[in-house]
């Protein structure tokens, strides 16, 4: 165990000295950031307000609370798997180095290495994700607070399963890079990629049928849907004691991806919950065997 | 009783074959490395040295034949195999954004060395190769002669029984190759340290206490340097304050040096010979033996020249 502290102590330290992959891993919550600053924000504000039935009302807190809560739920469902991402590329820049080398000439275990870099892409993408979460926190406090303790605690759980996800995800697609061209590659594909299939960028109720059933599978899907629920559920309360009958705040939450449909089937909370935890489960285990019987090869 | 004899193996290669496709990198190479020596492994880029550290190491596995390190074989006791090793890449494999401390702590606990232990050993390495001004410094901040010591360090950590050493001077200075060989020497004495050396630079191995010669993944050559040279080279014999004529009726190749001329003589006794059937022309000269570079010059070109030579039976092959 200690072998495995000192390990993920110097993966984390690694990382956060080594700017360039830093700096890359916020590029695409950067990214998500300007785009609401200069017209996606608009956007969702224009259409939920037209969603709004004729001679219904919504007080401006409510509906900057919902727009508040859409930003910061793309931002995290972004964050949590992109910085990942990045992150987990030392592992990769190890093999570039040679550290990799230097490691598999000593008697630890194949296995102790494959967790370390793990848990300290997690421990580091945390620490991004947790600073990224309350700064969201702190402008949805600016625009309209209707969070609920249950939800804050909530988001964090959220937070805290994404980030295990996109770290084991990582870990698994880095694991057979072993190039800069290759970084370079997986980078900009999940950077631009993951933003528009997690719906980050647009709704995936606004997807085509079909590829809305594709992303049905992904596991990822959920964490965002978990997160837009828990962001934005306080502002559809708010509505609802504001007098919007609860079939149109049925139907915006189905258009801001609150409810996800499997093949027409609604998929509950716990249900999603349970998905993306088993999806981390078997990714990391997958990622543990391949390490092992890519040394037994050996 | 020679103590050369005396000696254990400790590290013994049987047949080792590895092949890329068509490449045949290892092509059924036997050595022996005797415990403390140090053993030099030379070659040209591609002659299979690389492989062959490769596998001995366990990062590479073999198409055939048999490594075994004091006694383990990699197949059954790899720990302990891993143990007995310690390592310099040829390029610096260390974490150039960290201190040294930093990095050697976490490759120390590699080995399970961390705590207590770890800085006992810190310690030691500290002032065996004299380091207490770099610890706290990032790797990417020394120069590369100091970064050779924290690489040996590194090597060292964990008390291996060989110490194998991959180009450990490629780029360094002459100045810097000098101290980190300081170094190497100063280890092999005071620490025990049997040393597997590979290098470019023919003036290292001619310390060696043996060699072998590698030549497209097979072995060209072997034996201590002084069979080597006997084998391979000439001895040069310099007269000064002579003619050309003087020269020419002795019967052995010559050409002109400045204020003499040089003579190539098979070994010490032609030149005896020479000063006995001759004196008078021995009033002002030298005896010089052949360089190491002349003898892996002499050992490629052989191979070149003649393919069917079964090269592993020149020098002094042991057992």
């Amino acid at each position: 165990m200690k072998t495995m502290g000192i390990l993920i102590r110097r993966n984390v330290k690694l990382f956060f000295k080594d700017k360039g992959l830093f700096f890359t891993s916020l590029i695409t919550p950067m990214i998500l950031l300007v785009l609401y600053a200069t017209f996606l924000g608009n956007v969702y504000r224009d259409s939920f307000f037209m969603s709004i039935p004729e001679g219904m009302t919504v007080s401006d807190q409510a509906m900057e609370g919902m727009v508040a809560g859409q930003l910061f739920s793309s931002l995290l469902a972004v964050c949590c798997v992109t910085v990942a991402f990045c992150s987990n590329m030392l592992m990769v820049q190890d093999k570039m180095t040679g550290a990799r080398k230097d490691m598999l000439i000593t008697p630890v275990k194949p296995s102790a290495l494959a967790l370390s870099y793990y848990v300290s892409t997690l421990i580091s993408t945390l620490l991004i994700c947790v600073v990224a979460t309350l700064m969201c926190m702190l402008y949805v406090a600016t625009q309209g607070w209707f969070l609920s303790a249950l939800d804050v605690g909530l988001i964090f759980v959220d937070v805290l399963l994404l980030v295990m996800f996109g770290t084991a995800l990582s870990s698994l697609v880095n694991f057979f890079l072993s190039s800069q061209g290759q970084i370079s590659a997986v980078g900009t594909i999940v950077s631009s990629g993951y933003g528009f299939l997690c719906g980050a960028y647009m709704p995936i109720s606004q997807f085509p049928e079909g590829l809305q059933k594709v992303i049905a599978f992904l596991p990822g899907t959920y964490g965002t849907s978990l997160l837009r629920r828990h962001t934005m559920r306080g502002s559809f309360l708010a509505m609802e004691k504001e007098g919007i009958p609860s079939s149109v705040i049925k139907v915006m939450e189905d258009v801001v991806d609150c409810n996800l449909y499997f093949y027409d089937k609604p998929v509950e909370e716990w249900t999603m919950f349970v998905i993306l935890g088993g999806s981390v489960v078997f990714l990391i285990g997958v990622y543990v065997l391949i390490h092992m019987l890519s040394q037994k090869r050996k | 009783m020679n103590t050369e004899y005396a000696k254990k193996n400790v590290l013994e290669i049987e047949n080792l074959r590895k092949s890329f496709g068509e490449i045949h990198a290892v092509q059924d190479i036997s050595f022996r490395v005797k415990e403390g020596e140090l053993f030099a492994f030379l070659g040209v880029n591609g002659a299979g040295k690389s492989t062959t550290i490769a596998m001995i190491c366990g990062e590479l596995g073999r198409d055939g034949g048999e490594i075994r390190i004091d006694g383990s074989d990699w197949k059954t006791n790899p720990d302990s195999i891993k143990r007995k090793l310690g390592v310099v890449f040829q390029h610096s494999v260390l974490d150039r954004s960290l201190s040294v401390q930093d990095n050697l702590e976490s490759r120390a606990a590699l080995y399970g060395i961390y705590g207590a232990e770890f800085e006992k050993r810190l310690s030691e390495l500290t002032e065996l190769l004299s380091l207490e001004e770099l610890l706290k410094r990032p790797l990417d901040k020394l120069s590369g002669g100091q970064r050779r010591r924290i690489d040996i360090a590194r090597a060292l950590l964990h008390r291996p029984k060989i110490l194998i050493l991959d180009e450990p001077t490629t780029g360094l200075d002459p100045q810097t190759r000098k101290n980190v060989w300081e170094v190497v020497s100063h280890l092999q004495k005071t620490e025990a340290l049997t040393v597997f050396l590979t290098t470019h630079y023919m003036e290292e191995a001619a310390d060696a206490d043996y060699l072998v010669i590698l030549d497209h993944g097979k072995i060209a050559a072997e034996g201590t340097p002084h069979e080597l040279k006997k084998q391979y080279i000439d001895d040069y014999l310099t007269l000064y304050g002579v003619s050309e004529a003087q020269v020419a009726v002795l019967g052995y190749p010559y050409r002109t040096v400045a204020g003499g001329y040089r003579l190539a003589i098979p070994n010490p006794s032609a030149a005896t010979a020479l000063i006995l059937s001759h004196p008078e022309l021995f009033v002002d000269y030298e005896i010089t033996k052949g360089k190491m570079d002349d003898v892996f010059l002499n050992v490629t070109g052989k191979i070149l020249s003649e393919e069917s030579v079964p090269k592993h039976t020149k020098g002094g092959k042991r057992g």
